[in-house]
């Protein structure tokens, strides 16, 4: 009898491994292509460090992966290529979607990046209020972003589409928090392991 | 009244299921993130404990669900709960920045403190179902192989 139970509990342990390892086999097959976007890209293509952030620009943890970057950025310009990718997580933040929609509307008039950075580096001082409109119009504006073509933009359908679309391809990868990293296709999450990879991959920096 | 104690079973080990099979299904890196916010691992034990736990986490749930080596299933579930309370304990009394607990990955967000209470609810139904065991085993595969 006691022979019977440890089978048993053979067979169970190794029934659930198997439907594991299948299920997460057939999400890894189900998974989208990331998809290089130009507008929202920076760095060499030939870099051999490609990094893609999955990130919410009101999350306390991508601000302060943003600036990380930004100076691995500053010091490795040819062997790092960073791009961008929305993952707004508007039951947490309140101002995740409209801030990507500014996001992605200043990435088609092609200042992403001046817009970006000067967004992550304020985010304590917006990120707080009830109506940030205010701030994120100061803001395009400071990044030379044309603001008729951007108010226009901002209702636009295929904006929300765009950002919903890579969450959902985010989803599909596996992200389920911000933010996330895929650095030369692996994933990191949060800064202490995008820091840990990032030493890795790249020749030590000097002091 | 018996009924309590098979339901009161079925729960603790559905608990641990839907919380374990969550996390071995999506990449380890998720979970390695909740685990970093806690600050409690060394940075080389973190890796291995977001890699591992959630396949005991998972184990331990099947096994209580089907009443499969009860006494074993239920210390481990035991020594769990005892965990998270310290673990979810200790950062809430650091006032560490966490907007959730992470303990189901996506799937379910908790604040800290409502974990804490179901934990610590769920560590004394554990505690309870240990002290009557005989009816703890009430439909379970132990009770059938032991006959």
């Amino acid at each position: 009898m006691i022979l019977s139970k440890t089978k048993i509990t053979v067979l169970i342990i190794g029934f659930t491994v198997v439907l594991v390892v299948i299920i997460k086999m057939v999400l890894s097959h189900l998974a989208n292509p990331i998809d290089p976007v130009a507008a929202r890209a920076k760095g060499s293509l030939q870099a051999k460090v490609k990094i893609v952030e999955f990130i919410d620009f009101e999350c306390p943890a991508c601000a302060r992966g943003a600036i990380q970057l930004k100076e691995y950025l500053s010091q490795y310009p040819e062997s790092m290529h960073v791009q961008v990718k929305y993952y707004p997580l508007m039951n947490v933040h309140r101002h995740a979607l409209q801030v990507a929609a500014y996001a992605e509307c200043s990435a088609r008039q092609g200042k992403f990046w001046p817009f970006f950075d000067v967004l992550m580096s304020s985010q304590a001082s917006w990120s707080q209020l009830i109506n940030a409109e205010g701030i994120f119009d100061q803001i395009a504006q400071g990044a030379g972003v044309n603001m008729e073509s951007l108010k226009s933009c901002l209702p636009r359908e295929d904006v929300s589409a765009t950002i919903m679309g890579e969450k959902s391809l985010g989803r599909s990868l596996g992200v389920e928090s911000t933010p996330s990293y895929f650095i030369n296709n692996k994933m990191v999450v949060g800064t202490k392991s995008l820091e840990e990879e990032l030493n890795k991959v790249l020749p030590k920096r000097t002091k | 009244m018996t009924a309590i104690f098979f339901i009161l079973r079925i729960f603790i080990g559905l608990v641990f299921i839907v919380s374990g099979f969550e996390k071995v299904i999506s990449p380890y890196q998720n979970f390695l993130y909740v685990i970093q916010a806690y600050q409690l691992f060394p940075s080389w034990m973190e890796t291995w404990v977001a890699m591992i736990f959630p396949w005991v986490e998972l184990m331990i749930g099947i096994f209580t669900f089907l009443g499969l080596w009860l006494d074993l299933s239920l210390k481990g579930a035991l020594l769990f709960f005892g965990c998270f309370v310290v673990i979810v304990g200790q950062a809430l009394l650091r006032h560490l920045p966490l907007d959730q607990c992470g303990c189901f990955g996506e799937a379910i967000h908790i604040p800290p403190q409502t974990i804490l209470v179901f934990d610590s609810f769920m560590l004394l139904s554990v505690f309870w179902l240990m002290r009557h065991f005989s009816k703890a085993k009430i439909l379970s595969l132990d009770r059938h192989f032991n006959s």
